[in-house]
């Protein structure tokens, strides 16, 4: 009984151990979280976690250079301020760094924060390359996946055709045999249409039937087939220059604004200018995957001399590739959506964050528009005092319905009418 | 029933068989289809059904098959983007619009770097009114047939070498002490004059001569003559409760746009029951006349005489001596005339068309009379808009033919094209040794000159412009030069050794000048900045550049005062006193005009709202832009008294255009031995024994367009213009007109949409109006068994909940003058493509807004209505109208009415729809899905306002279309990136500018705040220089139109056909005259229709 009583109470033990240890780690992993989303909110932009200098200088081993931990607070805390009251070090690093000024983040970065990035940057270790066979099993899956189930069928129903004729060759070759045994003259050789022509005459419903089935089959795919047109959900056209979202706003972090800036301000998001690359990649001249040769054909568009650190040739503007095309006679606004509409971008453009080769993730369709339009309540909307008196009006005017459907949609207030995108 | 008759054109008068039956049908012409069908090639080409089976299917696969491939779209980003531009979002930049004829200042807006749309800048005290001409400026900008770069000797060369070799030559000029002379139109720029004083400066023998293609130096030279200043005064017609117009088109055509001004005093409301009463006399129907409350026919010879007997007839009244005169058949008129003005004395005004020293003379003599002067004229304060100096025109045209002229610079002017056939301008142009023009196109001067300098558009300008004392505004570029052009004064600049750029010489020129008159600002940056961002200016009263054009006077430019303003000077009387003019001699003068000879007529040159001085001719917005009075599109012609077609005997002597107003008789007009050769077209209102033709015309240099229609458009007037006392007359005393025996086609849009004597236009007099609000605007009742009720109160369904904003509109017919601005930004607005002539004639001219003209007279038939005549006479009513034929429609009055779609909120056109493309919005707007439409027209044939307008072509690729801005790679960076560019067989109507009201909309949810009015506004409210269309939301009952409807709920609003029921969410305010006639019955029940 001891045992049978001690062996509970160690695994109740294993697993509060376990427990506990799991609720430290994933709080500390959580606390070096935060210390990774501010790093690169705020930090990524100019500064790498290795050794090479982007903007400002790699960080890697930068608390062995650093004077102390505190030096280090108060430096990204205020480096102007440092600088100013002229201490040595800090002066040091503004003029080896051509006098380039950091940002202040007294503001915008909390004590806390900034132990929480200091944290971040101590305890970094360099991820070990990646396994290249991981990438070719990854490559292989979709190939796999390519493997189109109308071929199959086509296949199944070839070979059922093929099985039927040997059958239909070998009951004749049997039929005939046993005939010859019997001594009854041979069968007359009937020519597998007439024959199928002399079960249709004897199955007429059932001919119908089947015809009726082959049909409707036909008209449906037909039908599906003849909405897609002009639907490229999917569609992922290869891009002048492999620029890999993954990297900048999944693994990096950057926000979708930084580069789309329009996406408050216009009906378009706007896509970056060659400028707002060279914001980073003035001094990134190397990317993970492709090393060297994507960034140099954005040095290409600006003209710029990463040699001599200067803008000296002629300007190529880059012909990118739409991919999320919507048709002239439709006004869509970012704007209304975004800023208005509080949606998030994820809503229509799917997980940017994780494609390398951006894809149309949605429909783009008008009733995939409506559909959202009819289900959505706008969060936006509540607080704005400029939808107020037309709230008002529409709770009155729906308020005898069910509480599900009281819901103010955008469809309600008019957002599915033709004028407001066509004109 | 009311007892006018209004109607839209000559043939509906007369209700010619021809228009009965057009009147019943929908569209004028059928549509091609049996011609394409009985087409030989059709049989030749062996294209029979199977075939067309065969080709039907090939293409449905081959359209399928190429709709399965993705389009592969690009988007090409700046490299550097400009900090100002976001994509998508339109900046608006101040600007100021003067072409030596009309001045406003404007805002610029441009989208991605393009300039795309103008609206007036409301910062001006001058002028913010653009009208049509200046809201097309922004399509000449991008004019394919503006020059590429300068030409030398009719080669393209470059600036280099052109200014290395004009620099020599006039060096060379300059050093003989041979005499340059720069001819322009009126500069009003303080920037250009110093840089043309600085060209003087360096070759000493420069001299300006000012010269506008229609010049008032008549109005000058009597002003110098009264009262020793030579200049043009303000007139403020808001002032004036008496305005008497002897030809003289001020609210279209005449030195500045005194629409404005005027229209102030036209409003009329429960609390200001009170208008102004305008006079009018003149030969043809102008827009001022038509819009006048009593108008006069006046022989051209007999405008002056009319002057002289209103002096007289004022004199009569105030005391006074008299002139000579000669009686007038107008005596009655006059007098009635005088009268008001004599009762109103400092309240009134007297303006005079003419360009005659002798009647503008008389002119200010009335006005002095009237105790006028620094009242409603104001000589303080002149405008400098017109400098022109004909005589000295004149003579340095003499001294050219002389050959004593070795160089003559021409800037911003044509006078090759303009100046008056007896001048022989080409001619002593020939004999000048180095020609040199400024202009932007190898027009008829440039084309002849040895070196064209191409100048920059004024929307690729530095520019600054003083239109009066102490008002300023500034130009700014707000496009990239386009082509390798450049700016005319940096031009000047560069040639006197001064290699600054413009810009900076231009702020050089108001830090000496424009700043110190200011105490507002204590930095000349800022101060700088701040007059760029606001446009146009005003400052204390320094010393004025002054009006006089020649070179002495330049070098005396404007000192001005240092610090703070100068005192106003007290309103002095007029300096030298009136006795000192010999009236008697002027009126002499005056009065021996002989009127044309036997058979003859008078002619009566005018500018039209569209084409003005022609300068705009190859803009193919304004040649499609209707005529406000004939509705007459790309043309000029004669305009000739229904009455003088005529004989004897009543036998039509040309076609008085009774087949759909398109056949007219061609005529030849012969002035001075000159003849051309132009339709002739009746115009009700014609003086008799007069025509008129319109200036601009003609112009076979004016750039690709008149290749693009295939032919020039009209014919010039100008060379019948003529040089008498130092001015130019406007006007041929003995012109000879014979038919040519030859008709041609003309493009009206006047007739095409009857309406069939139903109620469209109310209207009253100011007397019954003051009695009853209601006065002209009673309300169709219907008999039910619960009494009478209004007919637009009965409803076959309920209301829809209308939860946002209630879109709505109201136009003011009083002070809705036709001049076309709003259709010109509409166009502009809304991509409304240009369709031609060819089409316009087919009736297929798509304009979103057009503004119908209604002439009407009184119903003869006293006491009866036309339903009891037609009993009597067993005949439809329609008939009746004929009664109401030729005394009246000598002299008709005339209404003017915006029509747009008016977004029924039970519209018809939306019932009718198979596929649901046209549809209501919950804002109250109807609604066009061009993406959804099929093109049935079904919604045009069921629209009671005929507003609705089909794509016949693809008006955008088809070949026959070129002259269509969109067509063209430059042309396009005019279309507005947030309407759709419509397609081939979809309908398209007023959207009430819905894209303006998205973003309006947007405005506020981003502001998080409710909306106000001015967040949205529509494109034609924007461009009304009178502010007669009033657009807003009707859900806030604090916007203006809420609160103009309610004011008026009783008064003047009214709803076009409401009586259909049909609920239209335009409304109209019925047009009110200042005349003594009295037929309406006011407000009673005007009829009971069948019982409910």
């Amino acid at each position: 009984m001891d045992t049978l009583f001690n062996k509970p109470q160690k695994q109740i033990f294993a697993i509060f151990s376990f427990l506990f240890l799991s609720i430290v780690f994933s709080s500390n992993h959580a606390f070096a979280q935060g210390g990774d989303k501010i790093f690169k909110q705020n930090c990524a932009v100019c500064h790498s976690l290795g050794s090479n200098t982007v903007t400002g200088p790699g960080l890697k081993d930068v608390f062995t250079r650093v004077p102390s931990e505190e030096w280090m607070h108060k430096w990204i805390k205020n480096n102007n301020a440092l600088i100013a009251a002229g201490e040595p070090y800090a002066v040091k690093i503004f003029n080896d760094n051509k006098k380039t000024a950091m940002t202040v983040f007294a503001s915008s970065l909390s004590d806390d924060d900034i132990t929480a990035v200091m944290k971040y940057i101590k305890d970094y270790k360099e991820p070990a390359p990646q396994n290249p066979t991981s990438v070719a099993g990854g490559a292989a899956a979709p190939a796999e996946e390519g493997l189109n189930p109308l071929a199959i069928l086509i296949g199944v129903i070839a070979f059922l055709i093929i099985i039927v004729a040997v059958l239909r060759g070998v009951r004749h070759s049997l039929k005939n045999l046993q005939n010859e045994k019997q001594g009854l003259p041979e069968e007359e050789s009937v020519s597998a249409w007439t024959e199928l022509k002399q079960w249709i005459y004897g199955h007429k419903r059932t001919t119908v039937v089947i015809i009726l089935i082959i049909l409707g089959g036909l008209l449906t795919s037909g039908w599906y087939a003849l909405k897609d047109i002009g639907v490229y959900e999917g569609y992922h056209p290869e891009q002048p220059i492999a620029f890999s979202h993954k990297i900048h706003a999944g693994d990096n972090a950057i926000n979708c604004q930084y580069c789309h800036s329009g996406v408050e301000r216009s009906k378009v998001a706007g896509i970056p200018t060659v400028n707002v690359c060279m914001n980073c990649h003035k001094g990134i001249t190397k990317g993970p995957t492709t090393g060297t040769t994507e960034i140099a054909k954005i040095y290409e568009a600006a003209g710029w001399d990463p040699e001599k650190g200067e803008y000296n040739k002629p300007q190529k503007p880059i012909k990118w590739i739409k991919v999320h095309n919507l048709q002239d006679f439709v006004f869509f606004s970012h704007q209304q959506h975004v800023k208005v509409g509080k949606q998030e971008c994820a809503t229509c453009h799917g997980e940017v964050k994780e494609m390398t080769t951006v894809h149309q993730d949605k429909q783009l369709t008008m009733a995939w528009c409506i559909d959202c339009h009819r289900k959505t309540e706008v969060p936006g909307m509540k607080n704005n005092p400029y939808y107020e008196s037309m709230h008002k009006k529409l709770a009155e005017q729906y308020k005898n319905l069910p509480k599900e459907e009281q819901v103010i949609t955008v469809a309600k207030m008019g957002g599915i009418e033709c004028g407001k995108c066509h004109y | 029933m009311a007892t006018k008759k209004y109607w839209k054109g000559l043939d509906e008068l007369s209700n010619s068989p021809e228009f009965v039956q057009n009147a019943n049908n929908e569209f004028a012409e059928q549509p091609p289809v049996e011609k394409f069908l009985e087409s030989k090639n059709l049989g030749n080409e062996g294209t029979n059904r199977r075939d067309f089976l065969k080709f039907l299917g090939f293409s449905v696969t081959a359209a399928s098959l190429a709709a399965c491939e993705t389009p592969v779209n690009k988007a090409i980003p700046y490299v550097m983007k400009p900090e100002e531009i976001t994509p998508g979002v339109a900046n608006w930049y101040a600007s100021t619009y003067f072409d030596g004829r009309d001045y406003a200042a404007v805002l610029v807006k441009t989208r991605e770097g393009r300039p795309i749309k103008l609206m007036g800048n409301n910062l001006s005290k001058v002028s913010s009114a653009t009208n049509a001409r200046i809201q097309a400026s922004v399509l000449s900008l991008y004019d394919s047939s503006r020059l590429s770069g300068p030409i030398a000797n009719g080669s393209a060369s470059s600036w280099s070498t052109v200014d290395k070799e004009i620099g020599q030559k006039l060096s060379a000029i300059a050093a003989k002490g041979g005499a340059i002379r720069i001819l322009s139109s009126t500069i009003i720029s303080p920037s250009t004059k110093a840089a043309i004083a600085d060209f003087s400066a360096k070759y000493p023998t420069t001299k300006l001569v000012t010269y506008d293609a229609v010049s008032y130096s008549g109005i000058t030279k009597a002003n110098e003559q009264t009262f020793g200043q030579a200049v043009i005064p303000t007139y403020y017609f808001d002032k004036a409760q008496i305005v008497v117009s002897i030809g003289a088109d001020f609210l279209a055509n005449w030195i500045e746009d005194y629409s404005v001004g005027f229209a102030k005093n036209r409003r009329v409301s429960k609390e200001n029951a009170t208008m102004s009463k305008h006079y009018q006399f003149e030969s043809n129907l102008s827009l001022t006349g038509a819009n006048a409350d009593e108008r006069t026919p006046v022989k051209v010879s007999e405008q002056g005489k009319v002057v002289v007997n209103l002096y007289n007839a004022v004199a009569k009244i105030v005391g006074g001596s008299s002139i000579p005169s000669s009686a007038l058949p107008y005596d009655e008129e006059i007098a009635k005339a005088a009268k008001d003005l004599a009762a109103n004395k400092g309240k009134s005004l007297v303006v005079a068309g003419s360009n005659d020293v002798n009647v503008q003379l008389v002119v200010n003599a009335i006005n002095k009379m009237l105790d006028n002067y620094g009242k409603t004229i104001d000589l303080e304060n002149p405008s400098f808009l017109n400098q022109s100096d004909d005589k000295a025109f004149a003579d340095l045209v003499t001294d050219m033919a002389s050959g004593k002229v070795d160089a003559l610079i021409t800037y911003n002017t044509n006078p090759v094209y303009t100046a008056p056939a007896s001048l022989k301008f080409a001619d002593a142009y020939n004999k000048v040794g180095l020609r040199i023009s400024f202009a932007d196109k190898a027009d008829e001067t440039a084309s002849m000159a040895n070196y064209i300098c191409p100048d920059h558009h004024y929307l690729e300008s530095w520019n600054d412009f003083n239109p009066r004392i102490a008002h300023y505004s500034l130009s700014q570029p707000t496009i990239s030069p386009l082509y390798s052009t450049r700016q005319a004064q940096e031009t000047l600049l560069k040639w006197s050794g001064n290699t600054t750029d413009f810009h900076s010489y231009m702020q050089k020129v108001w830090q000496e000048r424009v700043f110190p008159m200011q105490g507002k600002y204590m930095a000349f940056p800022e101060f700088w900045n701040h007059s760029l961002q606001d446009g146009a200016i005003e400052v204390g009263k320094g010393e004025e550049i002054t009006m006089a054009s020649g070179a002495d006077s330049l070098k005396a430019a404007p000192v001005a005062v240092k610090g703070a303003k100068k005192e106003e000077k007290p309103k002095e009387e007029p300096k030298a006193p009136v006795a000192a003019v010999d009236l008697n001699s002027a009126a002499q003068k005056i009065n021996a005009a002989k009127s044309a000879g036997n058979g003859n007529f008078e002619l009566a040159i005018y500018e039209k709202v569209g084409i003005g001085n022609g300068n705009q001719a190859n803009n193919p917005w304004l040649q499609e832009l209707p005529d406000p009075i004939t509705k007459i599109t790309w043309d000029n012609y004669v305009t000739m008294s229904p009455a003088d077609m005529v004989d004897e005997k009543g036998e039509p002597i040309y076609d008085l255009m009774k087949r759909q107003d398109r056949t007219a008789s061609l005529v030849n007009v012969t002035v001075n031995g000159q003849t051309i050769k132009l339709p002739v077209v009746p115009q009700p209102g014609q003086a008799r024994g007069t025509i008129g033709i319109a200036l601009g015309y003609g112009r076979d240099k004016a750039g690709s367009l008149s290749e693009r229609v295939g032919t020039v458009i009209g014919k010039n007037v100008y060379p019948f213009t003529q040089m008498a006392d130092g001015t130019i007359i406007y006007a041929a005393l003995d012109a000879k007109v014979e038919s040519a025996n030859e008709t041609t086609q003309i493009a009206g849009t006047q007739v095409h949409h009857t309406l069939m004597g139903r109620e469209i236009v109310k209207e009253t007099v100011l007397s019954e109006y003051q009695k009853n609000q209601k006065a002209g605007n009673a309300d169709d009742m219907l008999t039910t068994n619960s009494g009478k009720i209004k007919a637009a109160d009965v409803d076959l369904w309920d209301a829809f909940p209308r939860p946002g904003h209630v879109w709505g509109m109201t136009i003011d017919l009083n002070s809705c003058f036709g001049c076309g601005a709003c259709v010109v930004s509409c166009t502009a607005e809304n991509n409304v493509a240009v369709v031609g002539k060819e089409q316009v004639m087919k009736t297929r001219e798509m304009h979103w807004l057009r503004i119908d003209r209604y002439y009407t007279t009184n119903w003869p038939n006293e006491g009866k209505e036309a339903k009891d005549l037609a009993k009597e006479k067993h005949e439809g009513a329609i008939a009746m109208y004929l009664d109401m034929e030729n005394p009246e429609a000598i002299n008709p009055k005339v209404v003017f009415q915006p029509m747009m779609c008016q977004h029924c909120n039970h519209a018809p056109c939306e019932n009718v729809c198979p596929v649901l493309a046209t549809n209501h919005s919950s804002d109250g707007l109807n609604t066009m899905a061009y993406n959804r439409c099929v093109g049935t027209r079904y919604c045009a044939n069921n629209c009671p306002f005929k507003v609705r307008r089909f794509n016949w072509f693809n008006y955008n690729g088809n070949a026959d279309f070129t002259f269509n801005p969109s067509q063209d790679d430059l042309g396009r960076m005019v279309l507005n990136p947030d309407v759709v560019v419509r397609s081939r067989g979809v309908m398209e109507k007023c959207s009430m500018c819905v894209q303006r009201i998205q973003a309006g909309k947007l405005e506020a949810k981003k502001a998080e705040r409710v909306l106000v009015d001015a967040d949205v506004n529509t494109a034609c409210a924007d461009a009304c220089p009178t502010n007669a269309i009033v657009f807003g939301d009707l859900s806030n009952p604090d916007s203006a139109i809420s609160k103009l409807r309610a004011q008026e709920k009783d008064g003047r609003n009214y709803f076009v056909l409401e009586e259909l029921g049909i609920k239209p969410t335009v409304s109209y305010l019925t047009k009110v005259r200042n005349c003594e006639e009295t037929v309406y019955k006011g407000a009673e029940e005007k009829s009971e229709k069948a019982e409910a």
